[in-house]
């Protein structure tokens, strides 16, 4: 029995040491990158977990504790910006989905209407335009009147906008254009972003805006802040890339079971210590040192880290050569999205799922003001939650095979129904014990973690076939086109999001966290919004009755995938042999 | 075959599904219909060809976007921009002030009617420097036929501007969290003729002055102003250190304390009522002997506050309790401390738990200990009670959590409770 243990183990690292630079055949991954992949993958996600703590909303401790911002405020700006986004995005998704390589006019125009937002922002930000209104009039006094703004901090908060959007758009095809062809279309942007990020990181923690007594002059001041936080982008691109490693799909699933889920290593170890480090803080959670010093520094490391292992990962999405690329005009771009009817039934469900929008984190509550944790017992507590959900991971393949991405995903929506349905009734019967109400609470958050992670593995899986699927549709994976779908559920879901919001408001929760200490507040604060989210995910449901992609068609589409690679790359060397005999 | 053969071949086969799959299928694409090639049970793929009617299409898409998000900015904006009084039928009748959303810069309330209207008017001028700045003032058309009789919770929730609030004849409920987080509140009036309320100097009591109902969060701003200090500092949370403190040794002195940071609660009063003393700034509080509840959040986060005492007799000249009749921490008369009442009072350095309480709330003394490092503590490290450990066990309804922690290392540690205690004579 032992014998035939060693055997195996001497076998697998056999296999690795065989194929540590090139990969086994009918693969196309050596173990040398799967090592790559882990430490890279597991420092950026690390990396941009960390940045969890950092954003403009209500959520993050820097405005919990510090700047103190109106709760509706956050989602006025959202609104003043709204209009505006679906130029940016359409002029976004035909940059991103043609890789940033345009027709020369098409560039150029693109870039004069960056540069003349860059010029309208800093003009809105810089110049009192809002005195051009009659300062006794209807729309100055309805914009005074709006929670933490008034008519002059929303010109600044529009040309905060605007300028973003300016600058963004603009960076974005340049880097684009120059990294993408040596970076591949997952990894280019941490090659550009990563040192200005590690530099605003720093930065958000040493302007200290919060200081400013005036609500309205701190809210556009913080949001003209964290715009220019959010420019630069450290997002899990690495593990983006690392998803589509191979177009061997049974690649792909191991390579995601086993170096990518590692790598998240990293991240729970991280999430073990932090808290630890904040626990020692004089004023733990609260503490500005937070900011200032604990996350620059571990957000830095991993960032370096990022970038020192990430050199030889590569993307290996079966796609025609560059210069045969299938260029995608916006409409083109757009009608080619809403063809596909897997992203009809995933946008009707993210619809309602817009139900939980603006509710508090279930979790923050329980934890900073049910059982008021911090230190390593907060962290171990953490960890146990977010641990148990690693476990049923491990057999997200056998469940990939004894059960439809449809079962699985029902299973999951009223999982979470019950679940939530089982805190609010801990809530409600044992209230004043704090300590019995809370645990039974942890109990059930251990078994909803567990029932949440296979169906969130089926799910990126199943996002990468949609996308492969689209791009048998399309020619192209569209993938930021997608947000089409936004584009017709933005409206409703912004103006669904204010139902919990503004219920908020009325049981007390405004731009003061310390409500959620008084006991009767918080139990209205908690249980509203987990109730209006079960019916959510009760809805959720009936959209998955009707989705058939399954195995047999996604291994036809990967076929005429291969089949379109093949047939191009042979034409593309044809023409370059005939180019060659005709020199 | 070996097992390693057999393994290489068994791992072979898995890597090569994919591949044989791909073999055994790709004949069936052929080659010059590889864009348009359909997979039986899915859609056509539609690659680089015209979209049948488009144009009516994107008239379509447009037509509903346009509408779409028209009506949801609307809607939107309409939903969230309250009218700066919302009022409702209070219980037992009248009108009942649910929510104030401050207009803009309104600083000053007075309670009485229901406002219909606000009026403003503002005016732009310019300053000494040449910057360009905005005045308004407003002007509010209250119905006398709609007295205000009750402020519903959460009234004024975290209103940065107002400074002062008149309660008018006809206010006859005030709930305890109307004016929660109004920072810049100073003080609250009350009209004489109010029959359940009143107020002492700035600070809102029930009509008999049993309870405290609310001290104002900025009552040390009007206390300065009364007292003629000019200007003001804004203590931060680490105040000490930084340049608040050059503001703070000019006024510094010990009268200063006595007159800002200081509050005697009156002897008649038996409660303090939730969320009284919620983010004073005070340093020191006297209360009277006879005091029996502290109810829940009473002193919740007080960063600053050194000194919970009581006092017996009468006041003296400056409005203080003589030396000589302060008793030190809490008064025997005390039955009921509230959950988080004394949350974050970590300047604090002694707690005497007197014989006659019987309930302490959740997390009462939460925030009021810490470990500075090199095992030097401060704040409420210690609890001191009067009753022996059985006694105290058998007699207190103790909440969880309610004695507080310090870190200790990796784990925090429970404040200890030293039982059977004699009060101090002095700090």
């Amino acid at each position: 029995m032992a014998g035939n243990a060693l055997g195996k183990v001497k076998g697998v690292f056999t296999e690795i040491k065989t194929h540590w630079k090139t990969p086994a055949e009918g693969k196309y991954v050596p173990y040398r990158e799967y090592k790559d992949i882990f430490i890279a993958v597991g420092s950026n996600y690390a990396g941009s977990k960390l940045l969890e703590y950092i954003w403009f909303g209500a959520g993050c401790y820097l405005m919990m504790y510090h700047y103190h911002l109106p709760y509706l405020t956050f989602t006025i700006i959202g609104l003043i910006n709204m209009p505006l986004n679906y130029v940016w995005a359409m002029i976004g998704w035909y940059i991103n989905d043609n890789l940033g390589f345009l027709e020369k006019k098409k560039e150029r125009i693109i870039y004069s209407v960056y540069f003349f937002a860059i010029v309208l922002g800093l003009t809105l930000i810089l110049a009192p335009v809002s005195r051009l209104f009659d300062q006794n009039g209807a729309f100055v006094t309805f914009m005074n009147g709006l929670e933490g703004i008034n008519c002059d901090s929303a010109f600044k908060i529009l040309g905060t906008h605007i300028l973003w959007n300016g600058w963004a758009g603009s960076r974005n095809i340049f880097w684009r254009k120059k990294l993408l062809p040596k970076f591949g279309r997952y990894k280019y942007s941490l090659y550009c972003d990563f040192l200005p990020k590690i530099v605003m990181v720093a930065l958000i923690g040493w302007i200290p805006l919060w200081t400013i007594t005036d609500v309205v002059e701190r809210v556009w001041k913080a949001n003209l802040l964290f715009a220019a936080f959010s420019i630069f982008g450290f997002g899990n691109s690495l593990e983006a890339c690392a998803q589509n490693i191979s177009p061997n799909t049974r690649e792909r699933v191991l390579v995601r079971t086993y170096p990518i889920k590692l790598s998240h290593l990293a991240h729970s170890i991280l999430a073990i210590i932090l808290p630890v480090i904040i626990g020692w803080l004089p004023r733990k959670w609260e503490d500005i040192g937070l900011y200032k010093w604990v996350l620059p520094i571990t957000f830095g490391t991993f960032a370096i880290l990022t970038m020192v292992f990430s050199g030889r990962i590569k993307e290996r999405i079966p796609q025609p050569p560059l210069e045969k690329k299938v260029q995608i005009n916006f409409w083109d771009g757009m009608f080619g999205v809403m063809r596909n009817k897997y992203k009809w039934i995933q946008n009707i469900v993210y619809l309602l799922d817009s139900l939980g929008n603006g509710m508090l984190a279930f979790t923050t509550i329980l934890y900073l003001y049910t059982f008021r944790l911090s230190g390593l017992l907060y962290s171990l507590i953490v960890a146990l939650v977010s641990f148990a959900g690693t476990p049923p991971d491990f057999f997200t393949p056998f469940f990939m095979k004894r059960f439809s991405y449809k079962q699985i995903t029902i299973f999951y929506q009223f999982s979470r129904a019950l679940g939530n349905g089982l805190i609010v009734l801990s809530l409600l019967l044992f209230r004043r014990n704090v300590v019995l109400c809370g645990s039974i609470c942890v109990v059930v958050l251990i078994l909803m973690e567990m029932c949440k992670t296979v169906p969130t593995s089926v799910g990126h899986d199943m996002d990468i076939r949609i996308n492969d699927y689209q791009m048998y549709l399309s020619g192209e994976r569209l993938e930021s086109f997608s947000g089409v779908f936004g584009w017709f559920t933005g409206p409703i879901t912004s103006f669904v999001g204010l139902i919990i919001p503004l219920l908020l408001l009325n049981h007390g929760f405004n731009s003061n966290w310390d409500v959620l200490f008084i006991d009767d507040s918080r139990l209205y604060i908690i249980i509203i919004p987990l109730l209006i989210d079960t019916v959510g995910y009760l809805l959720m449901a009936i959209p998955y009755f009707f989705w058939d992609y399954d195995d047999d068609k996604q291994n036809k589409v990967m076929a005429v995938l291969r089949r379109r690679e093949e047939v191009t790359a042979a034409a593309q060397a044809a023409e370059e042999t005939e180019a060659t005999v005709n020199e | 075959m070996s097992k390693k053969e057999h393994a290489e071949k068994k791992n072979r086969k898995n890597n090569l599904v994919d591949q044989s799959f791909y073999d055994g299928y790709k004949d069936a694409i052929p080659e010059d219909q590889i864009w348009d090639f359909q997979v039986e049970g899915l859609q056509k793929p539609w690659i680089r060809k015209p979209m049948p009617n488009a144009r009516a299409k994107k008239i379509a898409v447009v037509f509903i976007l346009v509408i779409a998000i028209s009506i949801s900015i609307f809607f939107s904006f309409w939903i969230l921009h309250t009218d700066p009084f919302k009022y409702g039928e209070a219980e037992g009748g009248g009108t009942e002030l649910i929510r104030f959303s401050n207009p803009g810069e309104l600083l000053e309330l007075a309670l009485d009617y229901a406002v219909t209207d606000v009026l403003t008017e503002a005016t732009v001028t310019t300053n000494e420097k040449g910057e360009s700045e905005r005045h308004t003032s407003y002007s509010l058309t209250k119905d006398e036929t709609q007295p205000i009789t009750a402020l519903h919770e959460y009234a004024f929730n975290c209103d940065e501007r107002i400074q002062r609030i008149t309660v008018g004849k006809t206010v006859t409920s005030i709930d305890n969290k109307a004016f929660y987080s109004c920072y810049a509140l100073r003080e609250i009036r009350v009209d004489p003729e109010n029959p359940n309320y009143c107020d002492v100097d700035g600070v809102l009591f029930n009509k008999d002055r049993t309870e405290l109902i609310c001290y104002p969060i900025d009552h040390d701003a009007y206390l300065r102003e009364k007292y003629g200090y000019e200007g003001q500092y804004w203590p931060s949370d680490n105040w000490k250190n930084d340049e608040a403190v050059d503001k703070y040794n000019e006024y510094y002195t010990r009268e200063y304390e006595d007159q800002v940071n200081t509050y005697v609660v009156p002897e008649t009063v038996k409660v303090i009522g939730p969320l009284a003393f919620n983010y004073s700034e005070l340093f020191r509080l006297y209360l009277p002997e006879g005091l029996e509840r502290l109810e829940t959040m009473a002193i919740f986060r007080n960063w600053h506050i050194e000194r919970v005492d009581t006092y017996t007799g009468a006041l003296g000249a400056d409005g203080l309790p003589a030396p000589e009749h302060i008793k030190v921490s809490l008064p025997d008369s005390l039955t009921y401390i509230g959950s988080d009442c004394f949350n974050s009072a970590i300047e604090m350095d002694y707690m005497y738990i007197p014989a006659n309480v019987t309930f302490i709330g959740h997390h009462a003394f939460w925030g009021a200990a810490r470990n500075e490092g090199k095992g030097k503590l401060i704040g409420l490290y210690e609890l001191h009670a009067a009753l022996d450990e059985a006694a105290f066990k058998a007699q207190v309804d103790a909440g969880d959590q309610w004695t507080g922690e310090y870190d200790n290392g990796l784990f925090p540690k429970r404040v200890a409770v030293v039982y059977g205690e004699e009060r101090p004579a002095a700090h």
